[in-house]
């Protein structure tokens, strides 16, 4: 299950955070979101990396922490995405679309005229398609 | 790095050291207690050795020399495992002693990144360089280490381009010097345990005083084995362990010689390790010990007030002596022959391929043994123990190879015989020796992990080794750089620790992060609130705001705004916990603007934060208290300098509107500057430029908008601004500027207000405007810098006015310079100002209500004004009125039909099409504390909104300020219904030249009033209304309800013939009501008329400009300059034309004249004398344009003037139905009148005739055939010459009827209805259309000829008349219908108007049904 997913800007600022736990945990959502930009950062600069991932957004498991996994996603514009989930084990390919999903949502979001870039995603319509796609998530790896 | 020299390394090398049991009697230990001392407190600072330099040859044959060497010293009864709460309390106090250091860093400033990241290496020095490698472009830290920095991937150094060396910190630096402490104590919880022998002693010295008693027995009491550690008797190490023999002698019991003959003694009891120690052999002095020789030794202990008074120089070498002499010649060489039997046995019985065979062989016979958590039990006399001993001891004598064989070979054994403590113990051990050795990092990783995790497996017992292992490993990778890695470790370590001890973990895991590369500062922070989450809940407050604080920068970025509201609350609220008030609210206020968080946590923080402050007993002044956010972008300044305002509303009118207004009226120059350079020249000169004017006693009002971002309401009292003042005036001491007192020189207002939410239904917030206003009392320099407030009654905020924010805008100030200076104000001694309101002025008025106002000026101060005029911006809706009219009672006051005179419009009236200029009488002053009341008439010309804009102009009489003149603005907002619309139509009298038709249409379009029509008037003495002739009324109803649509026909006829060429606006009235209220209107009276003229003025604008420019004669080519008079009328049109250069807009007006005009022109020569005539114009009336004159603005240069011929307008006057009481009776109109102007009379073609002739004959056909003469009389309505061609026909052509037909519908929407109306309307006037009478066609019965000619051509001049005679011949009798003939017409310009002129120029009219009955004459 999906504990939250965020949007992180290029200048790693939350643009969009929403969780989906009915537990008040989100100062712990957001630390954990907080850190894994650690290792975004790292990963995308780290010079080792290779070319066949160098051109990757997906960027794969994160921060495996007891409880949640975060997995990670880089748009071109530096817009970090970012997943928490409660799943000990996903599937690679299901995150990986999910992410392409949830990156589809982001770019009709940004796109509205009256969004203002680099700023907090505001719009019900996206948080309604985000919930969406989790939901087609949570049901694409039960079944 | 060479792992022996990392600190690691060195750790290792001091903490798994042989280690020496300790044995006194009580009279040797109170020897060395005179010097606050015990025995092994003495010799400690003597038990390391850096250069020792002692060769050790081990199981290899090949001698080494060790230089670093350490013993470990503890009493015989300290050998054993520490109890649990025992170790707690104890690394408990070592975190409370650090309490006491950190408390005055918490006041500090919590550390910056940049001070984290560069503060100044220490020792070792860390160089990283940025290096830009060309190919990738990408920036790489790395430390310029040649051990660590290949594994960073930068080996190949040729491609660095640039390098930046910076300097990085240790961790030394970051992490406090206790936690090192805390470490160590951790890891000695767990020493003397079973498994492992390094902490095993390796020698026992006993120690007998030189004052007891027969030494020799006190020895042997001492070696009695009872009191020695369970380890020795239990068979875990071997009883027979290297002994060592002291005897202490205490100068201060005398000469030394007696404590030879113990050592003799002992010598030849015990052998010859005995040896001979004296102390206190200083002075006891009385003096704080400066030149204490210990000190250099013994500072850690030197807090204790005696201590080491006694030791002189020598006793200290003396113990300096023992302890090398003990280290290098028995301990070492003992280990030394100890190793060597060990390896010995292990060699014969473990080495060799026989003897593993053997050993796998009988280790698997054991399997099925009992597993016992710590598994078999083995004596020291095992071999297992053995190789341990032989391994552990290699290890302390840095023979790590060999260490690191045997551990291996014991690993297997462990593992088979799944004895897990001992092995992860020698797991542990194998990694260490791979770290010393500095090999594979995998496989130390290897064993480390196994270690580890094997360590957990077991259980709580060995949860604590796990501990140590960690704190191992972790160092290990930090002697490495794999700062990362330890992190995790330490993260590892800090699950299986209680909370403090994990507190102290994930802090030390957070330095990791940060020593990391590139740093990874998110997850510092993230385990720094982990830690400090933890200090709290183990009631460490000074620790958890330590590591709070230090994590506040890296939730500074942007946004985070989740994580720092929590951390600055806890922080702020544990500051508060441990008396730091101050700081607990510093830290409070960063979270009070709160508006993402939830109510329940925004009423958490907000009381807590007002329950710090009231815990602090005072009112505290905060410099930008972010509750109430004050939206700085929202500042307005008001202030009223020679203008003036009616109420606060009008401040927010634009600047430029009102001075487009006032143009005319000002009399100064500053209206007149026309370009920048004027500008620019009149500010300089400027005395006081740089700052506003304001008046003694006149308010300067800032607005400023607060927002409450909380869902919480918050009270705010005492709102005011910051100002300060100077006196203007030089004091006698020579300064300019001094301060003045500012408790007398200006007065603020206070404000109180509750901040209301936003409720949970709306997001948005409430916003607040708030006016302030600070009223100066005395001349001088003021300067408004900044806003206070009072939070909830405990905390004051303020907040200065910041001024680099730009795009402010400012009202009230023509320049617009910078905010700073704008806030400045002169203020200067007091001036009358003048307050005006416009009574009973409705916000809602219906359209065409006409009602009468009044002005109220009033005059507060004591001076009295003078000069007033008066500038309205829309005169079509408001006009001044007479002072006579004050007093008449409206409507009555125009009933007035008998007093009816002739009379011109008043010539002030101007219809301009920008705005009305009044000036007062030059008798009306307002004196000090007077009133003046003015009439004025409001009329609601059109429906829509409207924003009247009203500047009174008055000049202060005897006044020596610089000030002469000042403005009152007013500006009211109006919304004007839709009442009662109109419409004419007007078509030709077909029976009279002379007379005309109108259908009248009339429609309420009120939602639910109705009106009652009063009156029609037409406009002019040219035209005369009448009723039909069957009705007596030309209205059937008198009450218009709501919705209702009405049509009403009446005659108009055209009297223009008879009246001379002197016009007025008398008029013809028809009245409509029948009954009761008999009073006639007098349109020509004062407000009617001149509303009239507005009205008329601006619905020509509307109107259509081409046809109606074509139509009526007069037009002017400004482009050519020609102009074509009216024709051939008397009344010749003159014309003028203003042209104003700025604009290159032309202003024409016409006028009707005679004397005006110095020479006589005509049509033809007019042109010609154009120029010189306008000029003479403008010389000759700035001022008196007559009143029945159109002034128009043509865009396509095309200009009309009204007042010629074939317009009619009309005047509806209705009156409220007193039928809705809703409506208060001020509201309530009185009287409403539409202006309806216009109208043109003309159908669509330019001639009308009439025939005229008898209409019954008799005739004696039987005689002769009859012959009748008739007249065709054919007028032209047009302004130009038309010829017409008459022709008859004998036989009508079959096309007539539906040819008609076409011409009736074509005509139907020539005119009628303006084009303003709206859709719906127009649907409703189409119905009533739709039922007028069509033309009916009829058939003449018999043929009859047409005599004489069968076309007559002729040519009309304009307006002119003419007949023609005609003639038929009659064969029979009966009725003939004489209309079977056709005019054909074509407007002759003189010069015709090329282009889009839409209007044809030709046509063709039937003839009107003429009906002629001939009788048969009866003789």
């Amino acid at each position: 299950m999906i504990a939250s997913v965020a949007v992180v800007g290029h200048q790693n600022n939350p643009l969009y955070l929403q969780s989906f736990t009915n537990a008040n945990d989100a100062l712990k959502l957001h630390h954990i979101v907080h850190c894994s930009l650690d290792v975004i950062d790292e990963r995308v600069n780290n010079p080792k990396r290779s070319v066949s991932t160098l051109n990757e957004s997906y960027l794969g498991l994160l921060y495996p922490t007891e409880s949640y996994k975060v997995y990670g996603y880089l748009s071109n514009t530096k817009a970090k995405f970012l997943v928490v989930t409660t799943d000990l084990d996903v599937k690679d390919a299901d995150i990986r679309s999910f992410f392409r999903r949830f990156h589809a949502a982001y770019v009709d979001a940004v796109s509205n005229p009256f969004h203002v870039p680099e700023k907090k995603i505001v719009s019900r319509t996206f948080a309604q398609r985000v919930s969406g796609i989790v939901k087609a998530f949570a049901a694409g790896t039960n079944g | 790095m060479d792992p022996l020299k990392s600190y690691f390394g060195r750790l290792l090398q001091e903490e798994i050291s042989p280690m020496i049991m300790v044995r006194t009697t009580p009279l040797a230990e109170d020897a060395c207690q005179k010097n606050g001392l015990n025995f092994v407190e003495l010799l400690l600072p003597f038990s390391s050795f850096t250069k020792l330099n002692v060769p050790v040859r081990t199981a290899n044959d090949q001698p080494y020399r060790i230089q670093l060497f350490k013993l470990r010293l503890a009493y015989a009864c300290d050998i054993h495992l520490q109890n649990d709460e025992v170790a707690e309390e104890h690394l408990k106090q070592v975190v409370l002693d650090a309490n006491q250091n950190i408390l005055p860093h918490l006041t500090s400033e919590p550390p910056e990144l940049q001070n984290l990241l560069k503060s100044r290496p220490r020792g070792y020095i860390y160089s990283w360089a940025i290096i830009s490698s060309s190919d990738e472009k990408k920036t790489v830290l790395f430390r310029l280490n040649p051990i660590i920095a290949p594994s960073f991937g930068c080996e190949d150094r040729s491609n660095l381009t640039s390098c930046d060396f910076l300097s990085f910190p240790m961790e030394s630096d970051l992490c406090p010097s206790w936690i090192e402490t805390f470490n160590k104590e951790l890891i000695r919880t767990v020493s003397f345990s079973e498994h492992e022998t390094f902490d095993h002693p390796v020698a026992c010295l006993f120690v007998v005083s030189s004052k007891d008693e027969q030494p020799i027995n006190r020895f042997v009491d001492l070696l009695n084995t009872d009191q020695f550690p369970p380890l020795l008797n239990d068979g875990v190490m071997d009883p027979k362990i290297l002994k060592h023999y002291l005897v202490l002698h205490d100068r201060q019991d005398g000469s030394p010689d007696k404590v030879s003959n113990i050592l003799a003694e002992m010598r030849s009891t015990f052998g010859s390790n005995c040896k001979f120690l004296c102390i206190n052999s200083a002075e006891a002095r009385s003096d704080d010990g400066k030149d204490v020789p210990w000190m250099p030794y013994g500072s850690h202990i030197l807090h204790r007030d005696n201590t080491a008074r006694l030791l002189s120089r020598e006793d200290i070498n003396g113990v300096r002596d023992f302890m090398q002499d003990l280290s290098s010649n028995y301990i070492i060489p003992h280990m030394e022959q100890k190793i060597r039997i060990l390896n010995q046995q292990v060699a014969a019985t473990r080495r060799g391929f026989r003897n593993q065979i053997k050993n796998l062989w009988w280790r698997k016979g054991k399997e099925d043994a009992p597993e016992s958590p710590d598994g078999p039990t083995y004596t020291f006399s095992s071999i297992e123990s053995q190789i341990r001993v032989l391994a552990d001891y290699a290890f302390m004598l840095r023979d790590y190879e060999l260490a690191l064989s045997n551990y291996r070979l014991l690993s297997t054994d462990y593992k088979l015989d799944k004895a897990w403590k001992r092995y992860a113990g020698v797991q542990e051990m194998t990694g260490l020796c791979s770290f010393m050795l500095d090999q594979s990092r995998k496989d130390s990783d290897y064993c480390m992990e196994t270690a580890f995790t094997t360590y957990l497996k077991i259980g709580s017992s060995s949860q604590r080794n796990a501990s140590r292992c960690g704190l191992w490993w972790a160092e290990m990778l930090k002697a490495r750089g794999q700062y990362k890695d330890a992190a995790n470790i330490y993260f590892r370590i800090s699950n299986e620790e209680p909370s403090l001890h994990a507190a102290v973990m994930l802090e030390q895991a957070s330095y990791c992060y940060l020593l990391s590369i590139p740093p990874m500062l998110r997850k510092y922070g993230f385990h720094l609130v982990l830690s400090g989450n933890r200090y709290y809940i183990s009631d460490q407050r000074h620790h958890a705001i330590r590591a709070y604080r230090n994590a506040l920068f890296v939730y500074r970025e942007n946004g985070w705004s989740y994580i720092s509201d929590h951390v600055h609350y806890n922080v702020g609220r544990w500051y508060s916990f441990i008396g730091v008030l101050d700081l607990a609210i510093k830290h409070m206020l960063e979270v009070l603007a709160c508006s993402h968080q939830s109510l329940a946590t925004q009423n958490v923080f907000l009381n807590e934060f007002f329950h710090v402050v009231q815990s602090m007993g005072k009112k505290f002044e905060v410099y930008n208290l972010r509750l109430p956010v004050i939206n700085m972008a929202s500042l307005k300044v008001f202030y009223e300098d020679f203008r003036t305002y009616a109420s606060p509303s009008d401040v927010h009118v634009s600047e430029n509107l009102w001075q487009s207004l006032e143009e005319e009226l000002v009399p100064s120059a500053t209206t007149s500057r026309s370009n920048w350079l004027d500008s620019q020249m009149k500010s300089s000169s400027r005395r006081n430029n740089d700052s506003a004017v304001c008046v003694v006693g006149e308010a300067v009002v800032v607005e400023l908008e607060f927002q409450n971002p909380l869902q919480v309401a918050v009270p705010i009292s005492e709102i005011s601004l910051i100002c300060s003042s100077s006196l203007n005036t030089p004091p006698p001491d020579g300064d300019f500027e001094s301060p003045y007192n500012s408790d007398s020189s200006f007065m603020l207002s206070k404000l109180d207000v509750i901040l209301e939410t936003g409720e949970t239904k709306r997001v948005e917030h409430l916003k607040l405007g708030i006016q302030l206003e600070v009223c100066p009392k005395m001349e001088g320099l003021l300067k408004i810098t900044g806003v206070r407030w009072t939070l909830s009654d405990t905390v004051i905020g303020y907040r200065h006015f910041e001024f680099d924010m730009k795009g402010k805008q400012k009202k009230g100030r023509r320049d617009l310079s910078s905010l700073s200076t704008n806030l400045e104000f002169l203020v200067i001694k007091g001036l009358p100002k003048l307050e005006a309101c416009i009574q009973h002025l409705p916000k809602k008025i219906f359209t065409g209500d006409l009602r009468p106002l009044l002005l109220e000026l009033r005059n507060q101060s004591e001076f009295s004004v003078k000069n007033i005029k008066m500038k309205i911006s829309h005169p079509r809706y408001l006009i001044p009125g007479n002072i006579e009219e004050l007093n008449m009672d409206f409507p009555k006051y125009s009933e007035n039909l008998e007093s009816a005179v002739i009379k011109e419009a008043p010539a002030t009236v101007i219809p301009n099409t920008k705005s009305f200029l009044f000036s007062f009488p030059d008798d009306a002053k307002v004196q000090g504390r007077a009133c003046l009341t003015w009439p004025l008439w409001f009329h609601a010309g059109l429906t829509g909104k409207i924003s009247l804009y009203v500047s009174i102009y008055y000049e202060v009489e005897s006044c020596s300020n610089n000030m002469t003149y000042r403005i009152l603005r007013m500006h009211h907002d109006l919304e004007i219904l839709p009442s009662i619309d109109v419409s004419f139509n007007i078509t030709p009298c077909k029976s009279s030249l002379h007379e005309f038709f109108v259908q009248m249409d009339i429609v309420n379009k009120t939602k639910s009033d109705s009106f009652s029509l009063h009156q029609l008037s037409s406009v002019g003495n040219m035209w005369e209304i009448s009723a039909l002739p069957t009705t007596l009324y030309i209205c059937p109803v008198q009450t218009l309800l709501a919705g209702q649509a009405l049509s009403c026909f009446f005659k108009l006829k055209d009297c223009r013939k008879n009246s001379s060429n002197e016009e007025h606006l008398s008029g013809c009235d028809l009245l409509m009501v029948s009954q009761d209220n008999k009073e006639v209107i007098d349109v020509s009276k004062s407000p009617m008329v001149e509303f009239h003229q507005f009205e008329r003025h601006h619905q020509v604008k509307s109107s259509k400009m081409e046809a109606w420019a074509w139509k009526h004669s007069c037009f002017i080519s400004l482009l050519h300059m020609k102009i074509y008079s009216e024709g051939l009328s008397a009344n010749l049109t003159y014309s003028l034309f203003f042209l104003r250069y700025d604009d290159l807009l032309f202003f024409l007006t016409f006028l009707k004249g005679s004397g005006m005009l110095p020479v006589s022109v005509d049509s033809t020569s007019l042109p010609t004398v154009l120029p010189s005539l306008a000029e003479h114009f403008l010389k000759l009336f700035p001022s008196s344009i007559p009143s029945q004159s159109t002034l128009h603005i043509a865009p396509q240069l095309m200009v009309k003037l009204w007042g010629d011929l074939g317009k009619v307008d009309f005047i509806l006057i209705s009156k409220m139905a007193k039928t809705d009481p809703v409506i208060e009776p001020v509201e309530r109109p009185k009287l409403l009148t539409n202006h309806t102007c216009h109208i043109s009379i003309s159908s669509n073609s330019p001639i009308s005739w009439q025939m005229s002739g008898s209409r019954m004959i008799n005739h004696d056909f039987s005689a002769s055939f009859c012959e009748v003469g008739f007249h065709l009389r054919v007028q032209n309505c047009s302004d130009s010459v038309v010829s017409i061609r008459l022709v008859t026909y004998d036989v009508m052509p079959g096309r007539k009827h539906s040819e008609m037909a076409k011409l009736s519908d074509s005509s139907g929407n020539g005119s009628g209805w303006n084009d303003i109306s709206l859709v719906n309307d127009i649907k409703v006037v189409s119905s009533v259309q739709g039922n007028r009478p069509k033309k009916l066609s009829m058939e003449s019965q018999f043929p009859f000829i047409w005599c004489a000619l069968s076309s007559t051509k002729l040519d009309l001049q304009p307006l002119s008349s003419s007949e023609i005679p005609l003639k038929i011949c009659l064969f029979t009798p009966g009725t003939y219908d004489l209309s079977n003939y056709e005019l054909h017409w074509e407007l002759n310009p003189p010069e015709r108007i090329t282009g889009d002129l839409k209007t044809c120029t030709s046509g063709t009219v039937y003839g009107h049904p003429f009906y002629l009955t001939a009788i048969q004459l009866q003789h």
